[in-house]
């Protein structure tokens, strides 16, 4: 299979402030990547690069297949973090103008917008001026405007940002139908918890570096806790005899649910039914990593990182409650 | 190139279809209109209806009458008719008819004086005995104008001198008059109290001299017939009105034209930076393409406005069958340098719209850039009178005012040879180039840095950096 997007050792600098540091990354064609980090990581700085809307310092990248992706802008379909509708244009001849730049000119290109609009719930706005718009249906119509004219490769910049949780469920299912089409996918994110919902590769980048790049399977595996948690059914069971447990090594309380640490080569199965056998569970399950501890676990192996900054990066990286309602 | 064009044509459309646009292109011909046909009447000439008397002691006894003569109604009304004919004479013909036309006729004519005479100021002239109390004569100009009473209010006192028409012994000059008025009296009532004077002072030394008035002035008057250009297409009537008013006519249309649609230029880039569509479009269109497009359509725009203005223009030299005068080379050299001239402009404006976050910013930036612009309209009459000065052939090769002052030069009555004309084309053409090349360097950075408005020393460092 073809690759999408391949950069190569691209620097971009403001000034002083390298945005992003001898960044590699490979996107092969279908593919659904998730680019993640806090807030100033050099996430929009590389897709804007990959855009050819800003110009590398030093290194090379092919889009598509071309030197620039300026020869291949019609194929590629962008939503930018910082979103914007032209105010007093009406929202179908703003999406007709979208696709124009695009190249598309077909005849039924209004069928394609109303379809399109439809598709987004906004069946009843084509006629509107933008202006008159919500923030949610606005960001909707520029969704729309990113996809009309049936790109190869979308890059999505902060997609969810500012969405309640009915859109936001609304875009990701649009975002698989893009993917399964058969469009290459790549969108960034502050928040762990979207890319977790949608991707199977997931690029991380902590200040204009990649500190990861690796497909969920392989960072399950790679950043597996190994340890159980545990809720008893009865709140004041004795659980001290799960310490006797084979292949147990730690008993830790959090609040209602007890974390039970695994030796290293421990058996997870055998050891969920001796505890179920042992203490009567509310709840039993493996923990898995979720990618804000993959990421901080990374940041705290690649730098000296204080507590404060720490909890800041948490507080980065971890969405509203909306999105855990989504997620659920 | 499809692009571009798209960019061009929701740029031309986005600009002419607003309320603002349309408000704006009338608007220029409105204020013309305004300044044809309501400032001459605000700078009336014809004295207001004033009632009042003047006081006037003539020891000579020679004056008076005639003053009084000058000062009824009817002469006033006859006066102002002298001023309309002999304005009514330097119109074109073409006009004069219009305007004839426009009157009624000669039904009209009478009823206008009929009016005028209900209008004239009605002044009564008091003679006062030459040993007159000349204190208690003035007291009178000190009270309120409110007069309560039915005496005509006194609003001047003349002593006139007693040597005012024949000469005292042994001088050369003749005495005059003295003039008393009261505070606030309208300066044409005062006017026409002097110019009377002088008439009746005049009168009556031509009278005592024995000499007749009529052969004096016949004597002295010589008539000036209009003059007749001569041209390869034959004769015709020299009109300096139009001569004088041509090349300000074409640099207005030239100025007008490519400045509107350059500030549209600057507002919907300043608009579409501040509401973030700008990276939409880039993900579409690049920097370069964005910006030509956006120039081509507010070039279409400036187009329209200058279409419809010097089609106005030659309509109405067509109705008033003046259309002869106006060499229809002008017209394609308008268009050259419209081009030439709405490029650069609308590069530099395109610059700095992308550079700014909002209007307000812009403000410092665009203010040497119209300095320079508005210097051909501040030196339009040195260089229309001396078109082929030192000055006005150095500023015909300075790119961004070398378009106004060619133009206005070639409208002159000493058009400039074709080889200056030629060098400013080209002098004008290479600083057109200039500006776009430097615009697209400071489109490209500018359009998606936001924060701090850059100073003119950040845009060239812009320049450099790309």
């Amino acid at each position: 299979m073809a690759d999408a997007i391949v950069l190569k050792s691209l620097t971009k600098t403001f000034g002083k402030t390298v945005a992003v540091r001898n960044l590699d990354l490979v996107v092969p064609e279908g593919a659904l990547y998730g680019v993640i980090g806090p807030n100033g990581a050099g996430k929009t700085t590389t897709i804007r690069m990959i855009l050819s809307i800003l110009f590398a310092d030093s290194g090379e990248l092919t889009v598509l297949g071309k030197r620039s992706a300026l020869d291949a802008k019609d194929r590629i379909g962008y939503l930018p973090e910082e979103r914007g509708l032209y105010k007093k244009m009406r929202v179908d001849e703003f999406l007709a103008y979208m696709a124009h730049l695009k190249g598309v000119y077909d005849p039924g290109l209004k069928r394609r917008v109303r379809d399109f609009l439809d598709r987004v719930e906004l069946g009843n706005v084509e006629m509107k001026k933008c202006e008159e718009l919500s923030k949610g249906m606005q960001q909707k119509v520029q969704f729309v405007a990113a996809i009309i004219h049936q790109p190869d490769l979308l890059i999505l910049d902060e997609p969810f940002a500012g969405l309640d949780p009915v859109n936001q469920r609304l875009l990701r299912d649009l975002v698989v139908e893009e993917h399964k089409r058969g469009a290459t996918i790549l969108f960034s994110t502050h928040v762990m918890v979207h890319a977790e919902q949608l991707c199977d590769h997931v690029v991380m980048i902590h200040k204009g570096e990649k500190v990861l790049d690796e497909t969920f399977a392989g960072i399950r595996a790679q950043f597996d806790p190994r340890s159980i948690l545990f809720e008893p059914m009865d709140p004041l069971a004795d659980v001290s005899a799960l310490e006797s447990v084979n292949g147990v090594l730690s008993l830790r309380r959090e609040g209602s649910v007890w974390d039970i640490a695994l030796e290293e080569r421990a058996d997870p199965a055998a050891i969920i039914r001796a505890i179920a056998v042992a203490v009567a569970p509310a709840r039993i399950e493996l923990r898995r990593p979720t990618l804000e501890d993959v990421f901080i676990a990374i940041v705290d192996g690649t730098s000296t990182v204080a507590g404060d900054e720490r909890t800041r990066l948490r507080a980065s990286l971890r969405e509203s409650s909306h999105a855990m309602e989504v997620r659920r | 190139m499809k692009k571009i064009l798209c960019v061009a044509k929701r740029e031309f459309m986005a600009t002419v279809t607003t309320k603002a646009f349309i408000i704006g292109i009338l608007i220029t011909p409105l204020m013309l209109g305004i300044v044809v046909t309501i400032l001459p009447r605000m700078m009336n000439r014809t004295p207001p209806k004033v009632v009042g008397e003047i006081a006037v002691v003539d020891p000579t006894g020679q004056v008076i009458e005639g003053f009084r003569a000058y000062l009824q109604p009817e002469r006033f009304v006859e006066r102002s008719n002298e001023i309309s004919r002999d304005a009514s004479d330097k119109m074109p013909e073409a006009v004069k008819s219009v305007v004839a036309k426009s009157a009624g006729g000669q039904a009209e004519m009478q009823r206008q004086i009929a009016a005028a005479l209900g209008d004239a100021p009605q002044l009564t002239v008091l003679g006062l005995e030459p040993g007159a109390d000349l204190e208690q004569a003035k007291s009178p100009l000190k009270n309120s104008t409110t007069n309560k009473s039915n005496e005509p209010e006194r609003l001047a006192l003349v002593i006139v001198h007693t040597d005012a028409v024949q000469r005292a012994q042994g001088k050369d000059r003749f005495g005059s008059y003295d003039l008393f008025v009261r505070s606030k009296l309208d300066d044409r009532i005062e006017s026409d109290i002097r110019d009377g004077l002088r008439e009746a002072i005049v009168d009556a030394r031509v009278r005592g001299s024995g000499m007749s008035r009529d052969e004096i002035e016949a004597l002295t008057t010589v008539d000036q017939p209009r003059s007749r250009t001569v041209t390869a297409e034959g004769e015709r009537a020299t009109n300096q009105v139009f001569n004088i008013m041509l090349p300000a006519a074409f640099m207005f249309l030239l100025f007008v034209s490519s400045l509107t649609s350059s500030q549209s230029l600057l507002t919907t880039t300043v608009e579409e930076k501040s509401s973030r569509v700008v990276e939409v479009l880039l993900s579409a269109v690049s920097p370069l393409e964005l910006m030509a497009g956006k120039i081509i359509g507010q070039i279409a725009v400036g187009f329209v406005m200058l279409a419809l203005y010097a089609g106005l223009g030659i309509l109405a030299l067509y109705s008033f069958a003046m259309l002869g005068l106006l060499d229809p080379v002008l017209i394609v050299f308008l268009l050259i340098f419209f081009l030439i001239a709405s490029v650069t402009v609308a590069a530099l404006m395109a610059a700095i719209g992308s550079a700014v976050n909002e209007i307000r910013e812009a403000q410092g930036l665009i203010t040497p850039v119209m300095m320079v612009l508005i210097l051909p309209m501040m030196l339009w009459m040195p260089i229309s009178r001396e078109p082929n000065s030192a000055l006005a052939q150095t500023l015909s090769y300075v790119p961004g005012v070398g378009n106004f002052v060619m133009l206005l030069r070639m409208a002159s009555n000493s058009p400039p040879p074709a080889w200056q004309v030629a060098l400013s084309i080209v002098a004008c053409a290479a600083g057109a180039v200039a500006a776009v090349w430097a615009a697209s360097k400071v489109f490209r950075i500018g359009v998606l840095m936001y924060g701090k408005p850059p100073t003119f020393g950040t845009l060239i460092r812009w320049i450099r950096m790309s």
